[in-house]
């Protein structure tokens, strides 16, 4: 999570991803900040993010975002 | 059959609400397709074998692609740790072949009917310029309503089933009423299956306070379209049909009417189309939010034909976005090139397709074209200054909530929007061109209270209703953005202010509504794309 949190204060460390929920809903973490997030993630923990997983739901929040990684590593 | 004529909304419509209400609950689902497919015949005639035929294509290609599924798990279950991968690899190219053929085929059928002529127009002018004879000849092709619509409904339904979002549909009439239901099969709005499929299939009955929230939200449409949309028709019509006669501050103002008009026939049709929905008890998603709140262009389009934004942020922009090429860039471009570059190479990478998207789906003119890319412009221009006007925010110490600044933001994204609807609604690229050129030629602000604006067709009395018809639509958007009156919405108000707004829209409609002579009953403009 820790290195989440790290990647995530990259893309944009003007959001307090520790209590927003709604990155995605709210438009806080814009379409090409996901993308910079989706590459970033697949690099550090060695997974494949589909066009698929790419709904609010996965990325509206830290925990959210930390679920599907765990998700998609346990799929390996 | 249009959903503004009085043959939808006065037979037609009523005719399907008791149908569907005498008959058992388990055939109404039958009485919504057999009516979804005769409103598709009286509009289409014959050519409603081209819904038939996409329906059973989308069919077939998704519980294919199911047993492919199926399958898949079926061999993982028995197969070896060190093989599974290989197997879900080759399943997933098997099904990825069966989602771009059934995909290919949608759209070879809509790119040869809505297309084709454009194409032979272009290579006719390209051989007539380079001096040869041009042989190839204009075909004659009908356009099956809606298919704009109904093939990216199903191309939506078939990646979702691909993404394994949904199950496949095994029950092909419940596929059938998704695609084809008549209230949005002319004009959307452009639904996913998981929203409203099982709404369409639950069939519940005829409730008294559906049908009120229905009636009241057609008058509203109703009210749009015909005191406000088709008065401004006449205007516009005027203007972009005689544009060699105009300049300056008429243009200009041609562009804002027709913009208006727009707004409040698309919308206006939104109304009627999500009303008959709610008579049913099915609620269609909304296709607009006050656009013209919107504080710049990327915020206008996710407030306007909401739905063909989503669909295309979902099945173009996001598979583009993960696409191996992008990322690649993306990766590169970070480490090389430094955050800003990469970003403004993976946004024209990703918006690039959506906006050519965009404006092709709109229809088969250089035009539309134009307004793709003219939007694609303006978002890349939006997202390259964007350091640079955060950096000034700051320096000036401007307060970027503030009121004033909302508003100088919003005047700034009507600018663009006039603009882009000004190419949109041209008769070709190089009318446009002309017309926005001639806007700053005898640029005269008196032009639009010395009389001229009389001379088209529109008398006095007629701008006042246009006047009071847009302050009208204000107030209610105000209210909305405001979320004034909640959920809830009219059924808020007590009983006595409830009854003047129905009847104050009845009477509008009746007494404010464009019929008689100079007027004639105006097609919807989506519509026909």
């Amino acid at each position: 999570m820790d290195t989440l949190m790290k990647i995530l204060r990259e893309i944009d460390d003007g959001i307090d991803y520790e209590k927003e929920k709604f990155l995605i809903d709210a438009h806080i973490l814009d379409s090409f900040g996901v993308i910079a997030l989706v590459s970033e993630i697949e690099d550090t923990f060695g997974i494949r993010i589909e066009a698929s997983e790419m709904v609010p739901e996965n990325f509206n929040s830290a925990e959210a975002i930390w679920k599907m990684i765990r998700r998609l590593q346990e799929n390996l | 059959m249009a959903y503004h004529t009085n043959v939808y909304l006065l037979l037609f419509l009523p005719a399907a609400l008791i149908t569907y209400q005498i008959v058992p609950q388990k055939m109404r689902w039958k009485v919504l397709l057999g009516y979804s497919y005769l409103f598709f015949y009286l509009a289409s005639g014959k050519l409603v074998i081209y819904l038939a035929g996409t329906t059973l294509l989308t069919y077939y290609a998704s519980v294919w692609m199911a047993w492919l599924k199926m399958q898949c798990r079926q061999e993982l279950s028995g197969a070896e740790k060190g093989n599974k991968a290989e197997i879900k690899n080759r399943y997933q190219k098997e099904e990825r072949g069966v989602l771009l053929g059934g995909i290919l085929i949608l759209l070879a059928v809509l790119a040869y009917l809505k297309y084709c002529n454009f194409f032979i127009q272009n290579i006719n002018d390209l051989l007539e310029k380079s001096g040869m004879q041009p042989f190839l000849e204009l075909k004659v092709l009908l356009l099956p309503i809606g298919i704009s619509f109904y093939t990216l409904q199903a191309i939506g339904y078939m990646a979702d089933v691909y993404w394994d979002k949904i199950p496949a549909e095994r029950h092909l009439g419940k596929l059938a009423l998704f695609l084809g239901f008549f209230p949005q099969i002319m004009e959307g709005p452009i639904c996913s299956y998981s929203n409203t499929a099982d709404a369409l299939w639950k069939c519940e009955p005829v409730k008294g306070e559906n049908l009120s929230a229905g009636c009241t939200r057609i008058l509203w449409g109703l009210f749009k379209k015909m005191v406000v949309a088709d008065r401004l028709y006449v205007v516009v019509c005027e203007v972009f049909g005689h544009y060699e006669k105009y300049s300056g501050a008429i243009v200009a103002a041609a562009a804002v009417f027709y913009t208006i008009q727009l707004y409040m026939e698309f919308s206006g049709c939104m109304d009627i189309v999500i009303g008959s929905g709610r008579m049913f008890g099915i609620c269609l998603p909304e296709n607009f939010r006050q656009p013209f709140a919107s504080e710049s262009a990327a915020e206008f389009w996710r407030r306007w034909h909401m739905t063909l934004g989503v669909w295309f942020k979902a099945y173009v922009f996001y598979p583009v976005s993960v696409s191996r090429i992008v990322k690649r860039w993306n990766q590169y471009g970070r480490k090389h090139l430094g955050k800003y570059a990469a970003k403004l190479g993976t946004s024209a990478l990703a918006l690039f397709p959506v906006w050519l998207c965009n404006g092709i789906w709109h229809g088969a003119r250089w035009s539309y074209l134009f307004f793709g890319m003219y939007y694609f412009v303006i978002l890349m221009a939006g997202i390259a200054v964007e350091p640079v006007r955060k950096k000034l925010i700051e320096m000036l110490r401007i307060n970027d909530r503030a009121l004033y600044f909302r508003i100088i933001r919003i005047l700034k994204t009507w600018i663009i929007i006039f603009t882009g609807e000004l190419f949109f609604r041209a008769e070709g690229l190089q009318e446009g061109r002309q017309m926005f050129y001639s806007i700053f030629q005898h640029f005269d602000l008196q032009k639009l209270w010395d009389g001229t604006l009389l001379t088209m067709g529109l008398d006095c009395a007629d701008y006042y209703a246009v006047l009071a018809g847009c302050a009208v639509a204000a107030i209610v958007g105000m209210v909305k953005e405001g979320n004034l009156l909640g959920e809830d919405g009219l059924q808020k108000l007590c009983l006595p202010v409830r009854w003047i707004v129905y009847y104050g829209l009845i009477f509008a409609v009746l007494i404010l509504g464009a019929y008689g002579i100079g007027y004639q009953q105006v097609d919807m403009i989506y519509a026909g794309f």
